[in-house]
């Protein structure tokens, strides 16, 4: 199985180094890592698995689902999940949950630090939703539930790790797409 | 000669971000391996200065590599820190059972992760 090479690093860093000269270091490291870590997936399965862990080491939560959006539009089947008990979240009705028409329009929607609403109606805590863009399109929603409990909320490298999740992990779901 | 550290993590991501910390904000050299049994021996043979290393891997778990790494004559005083993704204090206690030195929590800080390791290897 092909996995970038630690030695092909350094080849890499230059592109790494000019990600943004203001950012944090450790941020810069973890949006790039993330990037290449989908954009090098092998399979729709080695690509499931880099969300997974994009989301354990990256983030800061092991409980994640891949909702996959129906034909109509109006309901999203799960497709994947680590850490949640999937009998709980089988489907997801986009007309009883706000918050996925805004997911379905293309942008990711955060629980805030300090908020106790819940981006979904669920028990379980839901803190980020993230629409997989495949040719632009929304075609499958991350879910990214419960955060480790030291971790201090949704971070801005959070958002941007999203970000790159949302427009790179398209292989997830649609085994033949292009990176 | 530049400190070598030992990065020990099943995931590419992970090895691959603490690499380009290191990288960009260390003088230290970085040698990898993919889980606890792969991280013995590389740690044999490349005598690292200090031991960063995932709990979590498949055949061979952080902190049963860590047993087994003090049990190496040339590795008993090198220092092992284990990245955690619970920072509750029985899971730690297990670690510093296990022969750590210390500990970190993912996801890494980076400013973090560099203080740590300059407290033991100097900058």
């Amino acid at each position: 199985m092909f996995r970038p090479r630690m030695s092909d690093i350094s080849n890499s860093t230059s592109q790494f180094e000019q990600e943004g000269p203001s950012q944090d270091v450790g941020d810069q490291a973890k949006v790039y890592a993330a990037r290449m870590r989908l954009q090098n997936a092998l399979d729709q399965a080695d690509a499931l698995d880099a969300i997974r862990e994009i989301a354990g080491n990256l983030i800061g939560t092991e409980e994640v689902a891949v909702f996959k959006v129906d034909k109509k539009r109006s309901e999203l089947w799960l497709y994947w999940s680590f850490g949640v008990d999937p009998n709980k979240h089988s489907v997801l009705e986009v007309a009883r949950e706000p918050k996925l028409k805004q997911v379905l329009s293309g942008k990711a929607v955060f629980r805030l630090r300090l908020s106790s609403e819940n981006l979904l109606s669920t028990d379980d805590p839901v803190s980020a939703l993230v629409p997989i863009l495949v040719d632009g399109i929304p075609s499958a929603v991350i879910v990214l539930f419960r955060l480790f409990p030291h971790k201090q909320g949704i971070q801005p490298v959070d958002r941007e790790i999203c970000e790159v999740l949302s427009n790179c992990a398209g292989r997830a779901i649609e085994p033949y797409h292009s990176r | 000669m530049p400190k070598k550290v030992l990065l020990v993590d099943d995931s590419t991501t992970t090895l691959m971000m603490e690499e380009m910390i290191l990288k960009q904000r260390t003088s230290y050299q970085c040698v990898t391996a993919k889980d606890g049994l792969d991280a013995i021996s590389r740690a044999v043979v490349e005598s690292p200065d200090l031991v960063l290393m995932d709990v979590v891997m498949p055949r061979m778990n952080g902190f049963e590599a860590c047993k087994r790494m003090r049990l190496e004559a040339s590795l008993r005083e090198t220092p092992i820190i284990l990245v955690t993704t619970r920072g509750e204090e029985e899971y730690v206690e297990a670690g510093f059972q296990s022969g750590c030195n210390d500990y970190i929590t993912k996801p890494i800080d980076s400013f973090e992760l560099v203080t740590l390791l300059h407290s033991y290897l100097g900058e």
